[in-house]
């Protein structure tokens, strides 16, 4: 009897908390979703152009060619939809788990009002023509300072948080969300000020913008991504996670590498030889943690295939870590000379791109948002046939991506390669693949279309009211696990 | 590790290494310093770099708001990274038949420039050197319809950085004799450049990240090719 009272009031107070996290963490999964369904479209539309120019080429939709729909569809993959729904995930999980209530939502109400904003200035910014061509910082000039802004308010709000605490463990999601906010604000601070604001080398700069990169990939998306399956997995499952202590070596390996990353992208390219070198090692060396963390979730996961099967949000999160470790491992290959000649300057350094943003990230992120909404609106997902029909579209389109991306980029560096053979030869060896590649986008588009109008209607709340989820029953006790 | 400070020290420990070593050393040191040297053959003096601003800036903006750089790179490794270097249309000059070979690019190429584009994928051919290959009237003409220079092409057109306007007096030099007008009144019309597209085209001419520098064997002739054989 006395174990039940504990157990209702877990649940009462998991319930106060999650009601007061509820409004800005929809906010934010909502205006993520909007703009994720808005860089399908562009990345259908920026996927298309690569292979027919004459696709949609009226002279009033100039402004979508192909130079220009791509950084604006990076842009709103990136910061619309990524960073925002790994700032909503990220704000719940800490609120679970410091078993705090959010106090001043307002603040970071404004703060996404702001990040919206800033986006879309930025996207339309270089739609119409004021991009910067810097790969992730195509954004016009003026709009990091307001992304900038907008994320240090949520910074605060989040340190604010973890310092008002009511639980003394820190669990080892709680490290790397605080993680990638103290490291999107010095990355996203340097790359701007030294690319954009100090006079330096130009190469400098170049060397700056592909660190930039790697350093978002392993320092910001992985932490927040990983974090999410830290919590997911073992909540979802009813076991806590296998070893806090592999968790700790897992976290420390991500920082201790993670900064040197991104640069293995220029070698052979006019920077002095050691930077892209080192950064190469770095990135073959990211393989310890990554292991680490693979180890760690597959035991935790063990014998547990049932509920891995039977819940959404657990087969979503580890299709986004085994792409997470195809990612790193293909990254660590093309980090070898002898292999990197053939997929640095083609289309694999986009799929690999693609690869972390949609293949890991995004597909993580789904699993928590899977488990996260039904916990604040009350209700269960309208349609588990769409959730299932968008795993399973999301899967087929990121592996034809994989493909096309990595043979049309080995065979399309392959024909340049060939300096005896006309341009012609070149130019055409990476069509057929980039045709390939649309059809992957159009399917995206589908499912992300279906995951939008599930989210619609489960806060529109036609969804079906059930206040406990039929893929999570209560596991007494194991509250703490995650 | 439950407080915030150990922490903290620990991230920035580790992030502030990397942070220094591929950021801050690398803005502070890659600074260009002209060396001079002497022709083995003229003895005549030279620099490289040259010292002077490369390019045409306010061209490089119109490249970079019109996303050439997602698809052309502006990068040429060396050899042991593939045999692009080449290419006949990657260099100066050469031919398909007698290839000749362009040098890789260097960081004092990049002089001057607000930012290197070294570039993503290579969906067109590397530009470091096409101020060497066309015309600009030719440039100007495959920015409009770039299919009717290469009907295989998949650049898009870039015609909205062009205007049509009537004849008044003589026509244009710059007008683009390309164009298959749909209008009845052909001659009545010229299609010409606008401020951007001649700014475009005035920077693509700039690039020639070529220039000599001291130790480099210079004018590598086709006998060179034995450079390749082991493909």
């Amino acid at each position: 009897m006395a174990q039940d009272k504990v157990a209702q009031e877990d649940i009462q107070r998991r319930t106060e908390i999650d009601s007061s996290v509820k409004f800005p963490v929809l906010f934010f999964i909502t205006s993520a979703a909007v703009w994720l369904t808005l860089a399908a479209l562009l990345g259908f539309v920026q996927q298309m152009k690569l292979h027919s120019p004459g696709f949609l080429d009226f002279s009033f939709l100039h402004f979508l060619n192909y130079g220009r729909s791509n950084p604006a569809f990076m842009g709103a993959l990136v910061y619309g939809w990524a960073i925002q729904a790994g700032v909503g995930v990220g704000i719940w999980i800490m609120a679970r788990l410091c078993r705090a209530e959010v106090k001043n939502p307002v603040t970071l109400i404004v703060a996404g009002h702001f990040w919206n904003l800033g986006v879309l200035i930025g996207v339309l910014g270089i739609l119409f023509g004021h991009g910067t061509s810097i790969e992730w910082l195509a954004f016009p000039k003026a709009v990091w300072p307001i992304l900038c802004g907008a994320f240090s308010l949520i910074v605060i709000w989040l340190v604010t948080m973890f310092h008002r605490r009511q639980d003394k463990e820190v669990y080892i999601s709680v490290w790397y969300i605080l993680g990638a906010c103290f490291w999107f604000p010095w990355i996203f601070i340097t790359a701007n000020l030294f690319i954009h604001i100090f006079p330096g080398s130009a190469v400098a700069k170049a060397a700056t913008n592909a660190w930039f990169m790697g350093s978002m990939i392993y320092l910001v998306l992985a932490p927040i991504g990983l974090a999410s399956a830290y919590y997911i997995i073992p909540k979802v499952i009813g076991r806590p996670v296998h070893s806090a202590q592999l968790g700790y070596y897992g976290f420390w390996g991500l920082a201790v590498f993670g900064g040197w990353t991104g640069i293995q992208k220029f070698m052979g390219g006019p920077l002095p030889a050691w930077m892209p070198a080192i950064s190469g090692a770095a990135v073959i060396l990211m393989l310890i943690p990554v292991l680490i963390v693979t180890v760690n979730q597959i035991m935790t996961i063990k014998g547990k295939s049932i509920e891995v099967n039977s819940s959404p949000a657990v087969r979503f999160t580890v299709a986004g870590i085994s792409f997470f470790i195809i990612y790193c491992v293909f990254s660590a290959l093309n980090s070898f000379l002898a292999v990197g000649k053939f997929t640095q300057l083609s289309f694999t350094s986009l799929g690999t791109q693609l690869l972390a943003v949609y293949g890991f990230f995004s597909m993580t992120i789904f699993g928590a948002i899977y488990f996260i909404v039904p916990r604040l609106t009350g209700t269960e997902w309208p349609s588990l046939k769409r959730i299932n029909s968008h795993f399973m579209l999301s899967i087929y389109a990121m592996g034809t991506l994989l493909v096309v991306h990595l043979f049309g980029g080995v065979w399309q560096s392959a024909a340049y390669g060939k300096f005896d053979a006309p341009l012609e030869n070149a130019i055409s060896a990476g069509k057929p693949y980039a045709i390939g590649g649309s059809v992957a986008w159009a399917v995206i588009v589908f499912a992300t279309l279906g995951f939008l109008m599930n989210l619609v209607s489960i806060l529109s709340r036609s969804g079906r009211s059930e206040i406990v989820s039929k893929f999570v029953k209560y596991i007494g006790g194991q509250e703490n696990s995650g | 590790m439950n407080s915030l400070r150990p922490f903290i020290l620990g991230i920035t420990a580790t992030f502030f290494v990397p942070w220094l070593c591929l950021i801050v050393i690398p803005h502070n040191k890659m600074k260009a310093q002209p060396v001079e040297w002497a022709s083995p053959e003229t003895g005549k003096l030279s620099a490289y770099p040259a010292g002077k601003p490369n390019i045409f800036r306010q061209g490089q903006i119109v490249y970079a708001q019109e996303g050439c750089a997602y698809c052309h790179t502006q990068m040429i490794r060396p050899t042991y990274l593939g045999y692009e270097s080449w290419r006949p249309d990657f260099g100066k000059e050469g031919t398909v038949d007698l290839p000749i070979r362009t040098r890789e690019t260097r960081s004092g190429d990049y002089d001057g420039e607000q930012f290197a584009y070294l570039g993503v994928q290579r969906v067109g051919p590397d530009l470091s050197n096409v101020g060497y290959r066309h015309t600009e009237q030719w440039h100007h003409e495959h920015l409009y319809d770039p299919q009717s220079k290469r009907d295989f092409s998949v650049m898009p057109s870039f015609r909205h950085l062009y205007i049509k306007r009537k004849v008044k007096g003589q026509r244009s030099e710059l007008a683009l004799s390309n164009i298959k007008s749909t209008d009845t009144v052909v001659d009545e019309y010229e299609i010409v450049p606008t401020e951007k597209a001649k700014a475009l085209v005035g920077y693509l001419m700039t690039l020639k990240k070529d220039d000599p520098f001291s130790g480099q064997v210079a004018g590598e002739p086709e006998d060179k090719k034995s450079d390749v054989k082991s493909k």
